[in-house]
């Protein structure tokens, strides 16, 4: 029976690798047309919480259909078999804690807790359904992406800083450590996820079964149980990740894997309290206005809060981002991170262009590409730089610090946004004055100046700008084109 | 022991776990094929209605003066027909004053509250159904709707105040205007509109009447407008049709506009317009603060777009009571 875990092993060893080699295909830039956002497009959790948000299931997020599909017939199998942080979970365990027979026994029993899941799945659907999408925080697929973005590309050769990042990082390091006491304590106990696919489990078709004539209650089975389901008492489906584990275990052979066995009595169900739950639903509710009042809402103004381009307006993005960081990795000049407060408590994570660390590039539209859930919509170039005849595509507007540029405060000639500036005609162009210095002598100067109507925010500017710091010209949120009223201009023109 | 037992599943149960598993396969794939890639309800943009009731035979305008601003009132009405020809039993009139500042009524920064309640009284006594008094306010609307007057003049006539705090906006179809703004929605509800403003001095289009009043319907976004007054004032004024322009010129604020304050830029004018030719409304009202109306960029360029005709001859005085 030894070849159903070996067989389980090589689907774990190939989704962990093939998840891996997507993420660093990525942020490598390859230009091919990978599958990058597959995993998430196959998430159900994104599925139903972007459905619950925004009132539609966008695109590829159909796909979450089919891992249900797979988990009413298998149970939750993606745990076992496929989920990488399930694998790391696993790895971490194996690796770091050589167990005795008893303290297995110990750690794989079914502990009440474990129901937080469930609150927790609940907590982020009624959230959702109340306008605030917070999945991301605790997806599995999401959590690893974004902790290995975060945490791990900035430490190999060539990596970007990722500021802020050490928070995922330190996430997704705290979830591995935790499977030193209690294995998959995050699939257990936590994961939204699993405990999402644990709801279909139940109604799974194949599932294992106990034969009670036939257990010497050795309790062998248990020993390397990872869901801690029980299997061998009455045992939880809920709970199994299908690792099958237990099957060459027992040296009696009375535990198989089969369709449709007879259930034991009474099925297990998960020990959820309906006064917890209720109050759950209730706080829920309560979460997403309280995250708006008190959390900077989505009215206050967020002068530097650069959305991705092509991103849908802030209540409406707000409902599809799972945070999944797929776009901050895509973007190649590192433009794109992570709000760690730039979007107020409810953007958390929540992608954001900062243009001292990189710039949008003018004819670039990977962010949205890889977007799993059309928070940020597909553009084409033409369409993102207007060379298609309509306005293009803006996330700011560029400002000139008069007070710090070159020209303009020091007398000291510098072109460089000038020289940089990507649209057409260029969006900055000179004001050429002859100035007086300090020793009475005259000279001409080029000062930068911005039309507003051609600037589409890149914020290459910015990034170029020979000022140090705090850069002389600064792109701020204010002509983004995603936002109707954040305008500067009046009138039909573009901005 | 030879061997596990093997598992005993009657037909019956089989059949029964099955089909709760197909249930739940078909609510899932129910559920998903519902939204998937459902079009999101997104607030239509409705266009704005024309409030406008056909010409009367008597006349564009009509102007009365007199120390009793409501009789002013019922007197430009009549000489324009009468409140029942432009309201009729059952409707709906939404009654637009200025309402925009923290001001008192001798200051002069608000419409008169006694010529806003007796047009509430007219609509009311001509059958109106609902009357709604509304503005979005510049300074705190709680403030601007006491102080004025308004709220308690107008509520005492029979109408339904709504101070901007309380009010509703939709998105409406604003070609020409910029993009994204918001309108009050109760003007989309309304069957008809009065427009009441008050003859003020304005630091940047001169003079504030009527077709600038229609600032106070608009949400925010509207200081953008600002950027080209004459144009956007025009386009206010082809945006907005109302059913009647009443100009409030009962005190009049000649400088230090549109807010005001000193009682020492406040002239007793006694008077009041009643107008369906809203340019000519504005052209009336700005000759008041002593401007010929060729000379205002916004009225030109309204009269060259059609909307009215800013000629004086057409008003009809009816003199002091």
């Amino acid at each position: 029976m030894r070849w159903t875990i070996r067989i389980r092993v090589l689907y774990q060893a190939f989704f962990l690798v093939v998840f891996l080699w997507l993420l660093a295909r990525l942020a490598a830039g390859d230009a091919r047309d990978l599958p990058f956002s597959a995993f998430h497009h196959g998430d159900p959790l994104s599925a139903v919480g972007v459905t619950f948000g925004s009132g539609t299931l966008p695109g590829a997020l159909v796909w979450g259909s089919v891992l249900i599909a797979l988990t009413l017939l298998f149970g939750r199998a993606f745990c076992g078999w496929v989920c990488p942080l399930g694998t790391l979970q696993q790895l971490s365990s194996r690796l770091f804690s050589p167990r005795t027979r008893r303290e297995s026994l110990h750690v794989n029993r079914y502990r009440r807790w474990y129901a937080i899941k469930y609150y927790a799945l609940a907590a982020l659907l009624v959230g959702a359904l109340a306008g605030t999408l917070q999945t991301g925080l605790l997806d599995p697929l999401s959590l690893t992406a974004r902790g290995l973005a975060s945490g791990l590309w900035p430490l190999l050769p060539g990596g970007r800083p990722a500021p802020g990042g050490w928070v995922a990082a330190v996430l997704l390091l705290g979830i591995l450590v935790a499977s030193r006491w209690i294995p998959r304590m995050f699939c257990r106990g936590f994961c939204p996820l699993g405990a999402l696919l644990g709801v279909f489990a139940r109604f799974a078709v194949c599932r294992i079964h106990r034969a009670g004539d036939a257990c010497t209650s050795c309790k062998l089975c248990t020993f390397a149980c990872q869901g801690a389901d029980e299997p061998l008492g009455s045992h939880r489906v809920g709970e199994c990740l299908v690792c099958l584990n237990c099957l060459p275990a027992c040296p009696e052979q009375a535990i198989t894997y089969q369709a449709l066995p007879a259930l034991p009595a009474p099925p297990k169900e998960p020990d959820l309290s309906r006064r917890y739950l209720l109050g759950t639903v209730l706080g829920s509710i309560a979460v997403a206005p309280l995250l708006r009042a008190t959390g900077g809402g989505r009215e206050a103004a967020r002068p530097r809060l650069l959305r991705p381009p092509g991103s849908l307006g802030e209540a409406e993005f707000l409902q599809r981002c799972v945070k999944c960081s797929l776009c901050q990795q895509a973007c190649p000049t590192s433009a794109i991170h992570s709000a760690i407060g730039q979007a107020g408590v409810e953007g958390f994570w929540t992608p954001v262009v900062v243009p001292r660390r990189g710039w949008c590039e003018f004819a670039c539209t990977r962010c949205g590409e890889v977007c799993p859930t059309g928070a940020i919509t597909r553009l084409t170039p033409a369409r993102k730089t207007g060379y298609d005849g309509k306005p293009p595509v803006s996330i700011g507007t560029a400002f000139v610090d008069r007070g710090r540029c070159l020209p303009w405060a020091m007398g000291t000639p510098c072109i460089v946004c000038e020289e940089m500036c990507p649209t057409d005609p260029k969006a900055i162009w000179f004001e050429t004055v002859d100035e007086a210095g300090r020793d009475g002598a005259s000279r001409k100067l080029q000062r930068p100046r911005v039309d507003v109507a051609k600037c589409v925010g890149c914020g290459i500017c910015e990034n170029k700008c020979p000022v140090g710091e705090e850069a002389a010209i600064r792109v701020y949120s204010v002509g983004e084109t995603r936002d109707p009223l954040n305008r500067l201009l009046a009138g039909g023109l573009p901005k | 022991m030879s061997g596990p037992s093997t598992p005993k599943v009657t037909r019956r149960e089989a059949l029964l776990r099955l089909s709760s598993t197909a249930v739940a396969a078909a609510a899932v794939g129910a559920g998903f094929a519902t939204f998937h890639d459902r079009r999101t309800v997104s607030a239509s943009a409705s266009a704005i209605p024309d409030w406008r009731v056909p010409q009367p035979g008597t006349g564009t305008a009509a102007a009365a003066r007199g120390s009793d601003p409501a009789g002013n009132v019922r007197r430009a009405v009549a000489a324009m027909g009468g409140m029942e020809r432009f309201v009729r039993k059952g409707e709906t009139v939404l009654v637009k004053p200025n309402v925009g500042w923290d001001r008192l009524p001798e200051q002069a920064a608000n419409t008169d509250p006694q010529v806003v309640a007796e047009i509430v009284r007219l609509c009311i006594a001509a059958g109106a159904r609902r009357v709604v008094v509304t503005d979005i306010s510049c300074n705190d609307p709680r403030r601007c709707f006491a102080r004025s007057g308004i709220q308690a003049a107008a509520t005492a006539a029979g109408a339904e105040v709504i101070e901007s705090g309380r009010l509703h906006l939709a998105t409406a179809a604003l070609p020409g205007l910029s993009a994204g703004l918001q309108v009050v929605e109760e003007l989309l509800r309304a069957d008809r509109v009065i427009n009441v403003p008050v003859v003020k001095h304005h630091s940047l289009s001169r003079v504030t009447l009527g077709m600038k009043n229609w600032f106070g319907v608009l949400g925010k976004g509207r200081n953008r407008l600002h950027q080209d007054i004459n144009r956007a004032v025009a386009e206010l004024g082809a945006t907005f049709r109302p059913t009647l322009t009443v100009v409030d010129a009962t005190r009049v604020l000649a400088a230090n506009g549109p807010v005001g304050g000193s009682l020492a830029d406040v002239l007793p004018v006694g008077a009041v317009l009643a107008a369906t030719d809203p340019v000519l409304a504005d052209a009336w009202g700005a000759s008041l603060l002593g401007h010929k109306p060729e000379g205002l960029g916004f009225i030109a360029e309204a009269e060259r777009r059609g909307l009215g005709r800013a000629d004086l001859a057409l008003v009809k005085e009816l003199g002091t009571a």
